[in-house]
């Protein structure tokens, strides 16, 4: 009975012992999301050892934290907990939440005239975009990406289109994706033309086109959406008559996940997805594929996305101090250069792309190029106050227009009503 | 003629059970077929289509799981030592005590089922801030040790155990220790095994506050690390998840096997379905 108590108690021992142990070196915490693939996070733990290397003073922790909802919660968390990381990547559109909830401080505080003009300045200024309130900057541009398209080459040839001409424009598309269209013999549709994914975040690829219309979504202050507008309605009805008019879109809602592996397995000629795929298709696709911009509507545009660095209140000056050297050091040419290599990301500035390690790689695999070329177009990811809830109505809205229950203008109209609802003690 | 329906009521519960059980294994096989073969079969069956265990040794490398298995286990047996220890001295003390209070202190000790703890993530954290212990596996148990669910279960189970029992042990001269362990604990073995199943799998597969309350690979469990393959952007990897889950879940999966039928026993008589 005795020896049972003197167990149980030993073994709680051992466990307390064993789980207690933690390091406590005074470093720079730095919580990073993954949301491409296992070679983000090894390559982030390389660059941060490689600063240490650098700075012998300095001790950088880099902490995964999930995805990106994950790391914006375990961040919150931290915050409010009264135990702040002094740094953290997080999902750029979430710049008004972190404003409003007063986690974030901005970086104009600790940065001199001469780094709001040469590194601020330096970033491309889609990137920017999200990335500022009322011209002060919030956040710096790290792991930032950008749609573009993708196509079958193969499949080009077989229809009769030249591979090295993909589509540059809505009609073109269109065009291209009807004469890619293929039955087969029983009938039913072996390939479908293009698939623009609408499961998942559709409001992302969705701005693609309401850009490329020449519409605006918000009002880039966060208090004000444009969703009821004749552009956005146009754009949207686009997107549907792919599938419901023109037949060369699987109908119904398309999930974002299972999308290159159905232009992998030639489900679909054309695909719209991220730059972030870039080296998962190079991977896996068992042809020949080509990327593009994603084709002019009325102008080019595409949405861009992806996370960046914000800091947080609460972090003494010494290691507010350090954690800007980190960062500038992070964006700087050669490891902004080994980080779009290793990911697919978009190295963030123009200087990234000068490097002699960024040559050899662009000019054996021109695709990359495309992202880099298509910025000169790319605007804002859509953003409010309250983007949870304010993305979730728009993403619901289109997700019943690609599923047939609702018309494009009543889903956006109704979708504006309740995003309004929200965003007026905002304004 | 009663002997025919009731042949084919047994038929009908027969196929019935087949047919549930068909459709909880499904995803289970798949997961083993995406696992065990390339990539370019995830989609495609062919009874033919080459083995490998390329996605097992892709996922191993991809996040030190070694470490992350040991600290799931440190964790989930420390949380369920701990809540049978507190739950059964509290459950007792509901079930056969009179103290002032009793009833109140009862229903706020329910209140705990009616919140979800997702809620009280940033109130804990501070707790675990206050107490030093940000970061370790204690920090990951402690939100958990002290159970409502489990303090109600037991304080059933006690109640239903007849006070004659108790009396005898009493005369024989036990002490309430000694009463507690050697009539309430065994004639409540069922409910024990059940809770602990629940309690078991629940906390083995948590995954959020695991991941806000620590910061290194020797406390992290093993959700943290499998969560790497659920990145939305790129697309998703079914033959490497498979592979990671059916790892991760394996231990757990073999220890149900080996028990299968102490649990569903268990299950049987503590009604806990």
């Amino acid at each position: 009975m005795i020896k049972t108590y003197i167990k149980i108690i030993s073994l709680f021992a051992f466990i307390f012992s064993l789980s207690s142990f933690s390091a406590k070196a005074v470093e720079l915490e730095f919580y990073f999301p993954v949301a491409v693939g296992g070679a983000a996070a090894t390559t982030v733990e390389e660059l941060s050892n490689k600063y240490m290397e650098l700075n012998p003073g300095v001790t950088i922790k880099p902490i995964y934290a999930g995805s990106y909802t994950d790391a914006t919660t375990k961040a919150i968390t931290a915050a409010k907990g009264g135990n702040p990381p002094p740094m953290a990547v997080l999902i750029a559109i979430d710049i008004f939440k972190f404003y409003d909830e007063d986690l974030v401080m901005p970086w104009d505080d600790i940065l001199t005239a001469e780094e709001k003009e040469n590194w601020i300045g330096g970033f491309y200024s889609a990137f920017m975009k999200n990335s500022q309130i009322d011209g002060v900057t919030y956040g710096i541009p790290f792991q930032r990406s950008t749609p573009v398209l993708y196509y079958n080459k193969d499949a080009f040839r077989e229809a009769g289109l030249d591979p090295e001409k993909p589509p540059q424009n809505w009609a073109e598309q269109l065009e291209y994706a009807k004469k890619l269209t293929k039955k087969g013999s029983d009938g039913n549709i072996e390939r479908y033309g293009i698939r623009i994914p609408t499961k998942g975040f559709p409001s992302w690829l969705t701005s693609g086109l309401i850009y490329q219309n020449g519409g605006q979504m918000t009002n880039g202050l966060g208090t004000e959406t444009f969703l009821d507008t004749p552009e956005v309605i146009e754009a949207v009805q686009y997107l549907v008559d792919l599938s419901e008019k023109h037949k060369v879109m699987r109908p119904g809602t398309l999930e974002w996940g299972a999308t290159p592996k159905a232009f992998f397995e030639g489900q679909t000629a054309m695909m719209w997805t991220t730059t972030g795929n870039l080296t998962n298709v190079r991977k896996n696709a068992p042809f020949d594929f080509g990327v593009a911009m994603l084709p002019a509507g009325k102008s080019f545009g595409a949405p861009t996305g992806g996370g960046n660095f914000y800091i947080f209140k609460g972090t003494p000056e010494a290691e507010l101090q350090a954690t800007k050297d980190f960062v500038k050091w992070m964006t700087a040419p050669d490891q902004a250069g080994v980080w779009t290599m290793a990911t697919g990301y978009v190295a963030p500035r123009p200087d990234a792309w000068e490097t002699q390690a960024m040559k050899d790689y662009v000019a054996d695999f021109p695709p990359a190029l495309v992202a880099k070329e298509q910025l000169a177009y790319a605007d804002a990811e859509f953003s409010t106050y309250e983007n949870p809830k304010t993305v979730k109505i728009f993403n619901t809205a289109l997700e019943n227009v690609m599923s047939g229950s609702i018309s494009p203008a009543d889903a956006m109209k109704q979708a504006q009503i309740d995003i309004d609802k929200i965003l007026k003690d905002y304004r | 003629m009663k002997t025919l329906s009731n042949f084919l009521g047994e038929r009908l519960n027969v196929i019935g059970a087949w047919l549930l059980a068909l459709l909880w294994v499904t995803p289970l096989l798949y997961a083993i077929w995406a696992a065990v073969h390339p990539i370019e079969y995830e989609a495609n069956f062919d009874i033919f289509a080459p083995l490998t265990t390329y996605n097992f040794t892709n996922a191993w490398s991809q996040a030190p799981f070694a470490r992350y298995l040991v600290n799931t286990v440190l964790m989930t047996t420390m949380i369920v030592i701990s809540q049978f220890i507190l739950c059964t001295f509290v459950a007792f003390a509901f079930a056969r005590f009179e103290f002032p209070f009793k009833n109140i202190l009862f229903a706020l000790v329910l209140l705990q089922l009616l919140i979800m703890p997702d809620i009280l993530i940033v109130e804990n954290y501070k707790t675990i801030r206050f107490l030093g212990i940000m970061d370790t596996i204690l920090a990951i148990g402690l939100p958990y040790m002290a159970s409502g669910f489990g303090i109600f279960l037991l304080r059933q189970t006690f109640k239903s155990i007849p006070k004659e029992l108790d009396d005898a042990a009493r005369i024989d001269g036990a002490g309430v220790l000694r009463i507690i362990w050697n009539v309430y604990v065994p004639l409540s073995m069922p409910t024990f095994v059940a809770y602990g199943l629940v309690s078991v799998s629940f906390h083995w597969n948590n995954f959020l506050w695991p991941l806000i309350i620590t910061n290194s690979v020797e406390t992290r469990p093993l959700t943290v690390g499998l969560s790497i393959f659920s990145m939305s952007e790129a697309g998703v990897e079914w033959a490497t998840i498979s592979a990671g889950t059916l790892m991760t879940t394996a231990p757990l999966f073999i220890a149900f096997l080996i028990f299968q039928r102490q649990f569903i026993a268990s299950f049987m008589t503590a009604g806990i379905k």
